[in-house]
């Protein structure tokens, strides 16, 4: 074990995420077994499946690194789920019912970052706190019941397709490229940077801790919000239940991307390829029959090996 | 009078947290509910409290273990279910009872083994901890059923001398927990380390002498030790072996145990608090459900509660 540890092949392997490794043993093992599901029409379909988790993963993926965590999507996504579905807003169109969806995950995310970077409260609490307000409000408010159905016009542009690859898969990868490029291009990227590493630091370097919190936690809630329109369009109804694992999953395919808390380090790409692993995960599960247990037993060995792995680095590091 | 009073309310300083608030607020909702509905101060409903708050008195106080060495264990939920199934497998007591407990000490031992020296967030340990756990806990028992052993059933179910057994259960609990907490080295030692790792200075109880690392795997084993003691007593309510009894029962455990004043970020928090704040979760359940609040409303006032609790209270450390 020490041994290979002091080799610095195996640090220059440490730094890539193991989203990467995972993805391409999956990957193979789905080529050697079922070649023809390789194809882009089913990886289309599978992979559109995950877009709302990958999108939310891209703002769980920002306040994980300034080491705060956002546990609040799946009220989000209730609430926009609700609007869209109820009759709470006849007649309105989509323009209307994404300006509200947008709307409100701004003010989640904004109420979010206030609570953790200006009152110092416990990310924990605050976004599991909001989480059950938000979804017993709306539980209450479709007294338990699905609402409704969701207009048509999700569902299709949800179906289309450019160039054979879907549209939110599109739509994803365009997300991932915008907050890569945000990260990189602008300074925010390095406060974000900064602030995960050492936030003690960061304050005596000049670095705006508390906003750069805040606007991680805004920018978290955009994407929740959108993830969600995302999500109301694929299942085309209204519900009471969707998506309330989404959060735990997308904290899941962070860490699997190679983001830490509280360290600063990590990119979009990584975990885009976590989100894009659980998809093969999921098709490599389905295709051998293997059934709902099994899948859980995997996905947690993978982020616990994941996550020891990079333990393990940083116990190296630190000495 | 004054000065104590201000410390009691605002929990300034104090080791044990801010409690003192839990405690008005549970007053308060006895007061309310003692006015407003007749049936709530009858003796029977009273022990139904006790009985309904249990299992969460049992879970948040083994979460509290963890929380005052600033960890999570998001697994103990998955742990409660865990341990109804394999309680429902048809095995003699005399061997399931140990086993269970066997078992939950062999998941907090990994869980801490994770935190401790592999240097894993516990929030990520736990969670993929939870995973597995209720993974084979659905290989085990897909749908609910099974024979749980008589003498569980009759332990949550009988009564002595009129009192129902539950109330044993939790003075027995309580007691235990009060000596593991407050009455003994080790209890001692997971506040200074807490307190260490919750100013930043993580190697400063280490460098007194304490065995850090082993105390905190010691606090993960107990926490899920006190999750297959919610399970067996879970059990004996239910009479079968569920794979879903205990989803979300961690966040129910945090919300307990921080309305009880303890903090997130480690070194501050009582046994008192935590039980007085698994008793307030469990009197609005009852108060609003006899007041006949629908459910969800229920939810969301939990969530604003907590909100509250947590929010009036600001702390030096951001973040988790």
């Amino acid at each position: 074990m020490a041994a290979l540890f002091n080799r610095t092949n195996f640090n220059r392997i440490s730094r890539i995420p193991p989203a990467y490794f995972v993805f391409a043993v999956l990957l193979i093992v789905l080529w050697i077994a079922r070649p023809h599901m390789l194809n882009i029409n089913i990886m289309g379909i599978f992979i559109r499946q995950v877009v709302p988790l990958g999108i939310l993963v891209l703002g769980q993926m920002l306040v994980i690194r300034v080491n705060s965590i956002d546990l609040s999507g799946a009220g989000v996504l209730l609430l926009i789920n609700f609007y869209i579905s109820s009759s709470m807003f006849p007649g309105a169109s989509l323009p209307f019912f994404v300006a509200i969806s947008l709307a409100t995950g701004l003010a989640v995310g904004l109420f979010n970052g206030y609570m953790v970077g200006k009152r110092r409260v416990s990310a924990v609490i605050v976004t599991l706190a909001v989480n059950i307000v938000l979804v017993g409000i709306v539980q209450f408010l479709a007294s338990g019941k699905p609402p409704g159905d969701v207009p048509s016009i999700f569902s299709d542009i949800y179906n289309t397709k450019l160039w054979l690859i879907p549209t939110p898969v599109l739509f994803w990868v365009a997300l991932a490229l915008i907050m890569s490029l945000f990260l990189s291009r602008f300074v925010y990227g390095r406060y974000v940077s900064s602030v995960g590493a050492n936030p003690v630091a960061a304050l005596f370097s000049g670095v705006p801790v508390e906003r750069t919190v805040i606007v991680a936690h805004t920018i978290a809630g955009l994407m929740t919000a959108l993830a969600s329109l995302v999500q109301t369009a694929s299942i085309a109804v209204g519900s009471v239940r969707v998506g309330h694992e989404l959060p735990i999953l997308a904290v899941a395919a962070t860490i699997l991307g190679g983001v830490v808390f509280g360290r600063g380090e990590g990119g979009v790409w990584g975990p885009f390829f976590g989100v894009l692993s659980f998809a093969l995960l999921f098709v490599v599960m389905t295709t051998f029959g293997i059934g709902e247990p099994g899948k859980l037993i995997t996905q947690g060995l993978i982020i616990l090996l994941a996550a020891i792995f990079y333990g393990l680095r940083t116990a190296k590091s630190r000495t | 009078m004054n000065r104590t009073m201000k410390r009691l309310l605002t929990g300034k300083d104090s080791r044990q947290g801010r409690w003192f608030f839990a405690l008005l607020i549970a007053l308060a909702i006895i007061v309310w509910l003692g006015l407003t509905t007749e049936r709530f101060l009858t003796s029977e409903n009273l022990f139904n409290l006790v009985a309904q708050a249990m299992p969460l008195i049992i879970t948040a106080i083994g979460m509290m273990l963890v929380v005052l060495v600033g960890g999570l264990d998001l697994s103990v939920g998955s742990v409660i279910s865990f341990t109804t199934a394999i309680l429902a497998l048809g095995a003699p007591a005399l061997i399931s009872i140990p086993g269970v407990f066997a078992l939950a000490a062999c998941i907090g031992l990994i869980n801490g083994l994770a935190v401790t020296r592999l240097n894993v967030h516990p929030i990520i340990a736990t969670l993929s901890m939870q995973f597995i756990v209720l993974g084979i806990t659905r290989i085990l028992r897909p749908v609910s059923g099974g024979d749980v052993p008589q003498i569980v059933i009759d332990a949550v179910a009988g009564s002595f001398y009129g009192i129902p057994l539950p109330v044993f259960w939790g003075i027995v609990t309580v007691l235990i927990a009060w000596k593991i907490i407050h009455g003994s080295r080790f209890g001692l030692h997971l506040f200074a380390i807490g307190g260490g790792i919750a100013s930043g200075t993580d190697e400063a109880t280490h460098n007194f002498g304490v065995a850090d690392k082993q105390k905190i795997l010691l606090a993960y084993v107990g926490c899920s030790c006190f999750a297959a003691l919610a399970g067996i007593f879970l059990a004996g309510r239910i009479v079968s072996g569920d794979p879903n009894v205990g989803l979300l029962f961690e966040m129910d455990a945090i919300t307990a145990v921080a309305i009880g004043g303890t903090q997130l970020s480690g070194g501050v928090g009582s046994l008192h608090g935590t039980v007085i704040g698994a008793l307030v979760m469990a009197l609005l359940a009852n108060g609003m459900n006899s007041a006949n609040i629908s459910a969800f409303v229920q939810t969301a006032i939990k969530g604003v509660i907590l909100l509250l609790v947590v929010g009036l209270q600001s702390r030096k450390k951001m973040g988790l």
